[in-house]
């Protein structure tokens, strides 16, 4: 096995991350799985490709116009989707259908403006390779990791340092009470819809860079969620090693077993998780589920 | 009350349903006249004029009765004007409408007027094959122009077999045309040379550019994909080139992970990797290989033909594919040059062409009131000089034999035509 497969699982285990505690942030506070994040990386990555088309701007102002597109979509979202139905304490059931009505809705707006082809961010890597001694390595895998974990240690720091992220966790273990104390439920929770959103929208270009980018490219959130289960729902810090290794599980299979088989070992895994170890491995286990 | 409202936007719901099923995807999507199909009659060229009467070839029997004067003659066009392949269905689509527009121009075929349907297959067999059976019983078309992807031709290829439309497509996966024991499906029908055909010239050509060592990435779900395999090795096969078994990877619909599957090829360092694969995929490879450090060739197949290069957005100079239309040709590349920018595929779309062109001449010689006489009509098409060159259909396997192809490269991101291949 090469040093590149090793790096190309890292890469695109850090790609997962993202989407994984962007999941993980909104099941952390509302104890459901938000679907509709996927759709939301799509739309944010379209909105960046075409706002950005032909300018020749690189791909930290894409970056940052489709982190810009993932908070205001996911703002809207959690207005629209869910606001009402945290207000009347209903079941986390109707969370569930309103994410996957939420995506289906970004997925057909898409759709809509750019029609089911598919569009090809431009090169943002003059040089598509790096040579360290005899191993080649992909340019746009090194960056992609790098920014990954700069979001994420950005993320982690929000979290653990900050009054907003003190704010979040206690949200996060219990709503109620934390109103109590007099933090605004409400705001805390607009505010980790934009954190998600920003998160969707990073993991969104990349993916685009990656894969090319087309309406249902979201759907490649399976793959975060397949993390968080492997992570322990909930947690982030379980999100991320369970995207990593997701990430690298499943390229070296590829690599080993060809295509098909790796997809039949990855969605095993996933069951084997399920099986034996259902909080996964951070073991934040996690009762409400949806 | 509340119940009352609930009522209301539950019945409000249920007569949107409705009236959204009303345009559902197996109905016509349009009658389609989009600015882009408007080619002027003049860009045509030689085309204009009717080609030469089918009886010329001998073949068929004697012409049908002049249609009668008036009236309108209804065909379909079964494409993916949406889905992953729209790009290629969509330009199909604009030039079997230009064809169309300029035989109205004309007169008509027998002083009635040619209407077209099309019907979008969305890129899925489910979709198409509902929508083949809306042509042929609620629409009654008089023939289909078929789609230019290979999995839809298969999917309504038996569906087909039961009715009397033939359908005019595009697919060179020779299995959509031909049964398992070798009789040919008495509907279906590509005017393009087949896969077999492509797969050898694209081989001929890398062997005759010194090029020995090949890896070679394809679509196992595809039978687009598929279908160009054999062809390929066997040419080589018969040059003692074999392929390491290693280097021969498949991948499947849900791959997305190009560069982990072309990861062991590029580290053998050959010559050159085929990839018969969609424009989409290519973009996505070729930009894998590129990270990957891989200096060698792409051998693509139809796809790699433009407008790959303008998706592909940078240099693409070791991409090699084959294709219908001699750019170099003058009157070719005035034509193409017209609908460039307009529709995606400029191969295609001069294929859509051609085959109206074709349904057109056919219809002339056996008229509409004897499916035999019109599909033997089809089946039998010879010489006849289209934008895609000269076609000889052979009636045993209802594809053309002996059609010419050419190979193209860039120059970084322009077309270049290498040579003119014989099928």
């Amino acid at each position: 096995m090469s040093l590149q497969i090793l790096i190309n699982g890292i890469a695109t285990g850090s790609i997962y991350a993202l989407i994984a505690t962007g999941f993980a942030l909104i099941f952390n506070v509302l104890k459901f799985s938000n679907f509709s994040h996927g759709a939301t990386m799509t739309a944010s990555a379209f909105v960046a490709y075409f706002l950005l088309e032909g300018r020749g701007l690189g791909l930290v102002p894409t970056l940052l116009v489709a982190a810009a597109a993932g908070a205001l979509i996911a703002l809207v979202g959690e207005f629209v989707g869910f606001r009402r139905i945290l207000l009347n304490h209903s079941s986390a059931t109707y969370f569930f259908v309103s994410s996957i009505t939420l995506g289906t809705l970004y997925e057909g707006l898409v759709t809509i403006k750019a029609g089911s082809n598919f569009f090809n961010f431009p090169r943002f890597f003059s040089t598509p390779t790096i040579n360290i001694g005899q191993q080649v390595i992909s340019t746009s895998d090194v960056v992609m990791f790098c920014i990954s974990m700069v979001a994420l240690l950005i993320l982690a720091f929000i979290i653990q340092k900050t009054r907003l992220g003190r704010a979040l966790r206690a949200i996060s273990f219990d709503r109620d009470t934390a109103q109590l104390m007099g933090i605004n439920s409400t705001r805390i929770i607009q505010l980790t819809f934009v954190i998600s959103g920003v998160l969707a929208g990073i993991a969104g270009v990349f993916l685009g860079i990656k894969y090319t980018l087309y309406p249902t490219l979201g759907s490649l959130v399976v793959k975060g969620f397949i993390a968080s289960v492997i992570g322990g729902l909930g947690s982030l810090t379980g999100a991320v090693i369970g995207a990593v290794l997701l990430g690298v599980v499943e390229t070296i299979l590829l690599s080993l077993l060809g295509s098909g088989y790796s997809t039949i070992a990855t969605f095993g895994i996933m069951l084997v998780f399920l099986l034996f170890r259902p909080q996964g491995i951070a073991g934040s286990n996690v009762q409400e589920k949806a | 009350m509340k119940k009352l409202i609930a009522l209301l936007i539950a019945l409000v719901m249920v007569f949107s349903l409705a009236a959204c099923g009303s345009s559902g995807s197996s109905e016509p999507t349009a009658e389609t006249e989009p600015e882009q199909e408007q080619a002027p009659a003049e860009e045509s060229g030689e085309t204009e004029e009717p080609a030469e009467p089918a009886e010329e070839s001998g073949e068929t029997e004697e012409p049908a009765e002049p249609a009668e004067e008036g009236g309108e003659i209804l065909i379909g066009c079964l494409q993916d004007i949406t889905g992953a392949t729209s790009t290629l269905g969509s330009s199909v689509q604009a030039g079997a409408q230009a064809a169309v527009d300029e035989i109205n121009a004309n007169g008509g075929i027998g002083g009635k007027t040619l209407v077209m349907k099309t019907y979008d297959t969305k890129g899925d067999v489910t979709e198409a094959v509902n929508a083949f059976i809306t042509a042929v019983t609620v629409d009654q078309v008089a023939l289909i122009v078929g789609p230019p992807v290979a999995n839809i031709a298969n999917a309504i290829k038996e569906t087909a077999e039961g009715y009397d439309v033939p359908v005019m497509g595009f697919a060179l996966d020779p299995t959509c045309q031909i049964k398992e024991d070798g009789t040919a499906y008495k509907n279906m029908f590509c005017f393009q040379p087949s896969a077999t055909a492509q797969g050898t010239i694209m081989a001929a050509y890398a062997l005759q550019n010194g090029l020995k060592t090949f890896g070679i990435l394809y679509n196992q779900e595809n039978s687009y994909s598929v279908s160009l395999l054999a062809p390929f090795t066997d040419r080589l096969a018969e040059d003692n080139i074999t392929i390491d078994e290693k280097l021969i990877v498949p991948y499947g619909a849900a791959d997305t992970d190009y560069k982990t599957l072309l990861q062991p090829i590029v580290s053998a360092g050959v010559d050159a990797i085929y990839c018969p694969n969609y424009t989409q995929q290519l973009v996505a490879i070729e930009q894998a290989a590129a990270d990957l450090g891989y200096q060698g060739k792409i051998i693509t197949g139809l796809d790699g033909a433009p407008n790959f290069n303008e998706l592909y957005g940078a240099d693409c100079s070791n991409v090699y594919y084959i294709n219908n239309i001699n750019t170099d040709d003058p009157d070719t590349a005035e034509m193409a040059a017209a609908v460039e920018g307009q529709v995606s595929a400029v191969n295609k779309y001069f294929l859509g062409y051609d085959v109206v062109m074709i349904a057109k001449q056919c219809i002339e010689t056996a008229g509409l009131d004897d499916p035999a006489a019109l599909r033997d009509a089809i089946a039998n098409v010879s010489g006849f000089e289209g934008l895609t060159g000269t076609i000889t259909m052979d009636p045993a396997t209802h594809m053309p034999g002996n059609m010419a192809m050419f190979m193209y490269t860039y120059d970084n991101q322009t077309p270049v035509m290498l040579g003119e291949f014989a099928g």
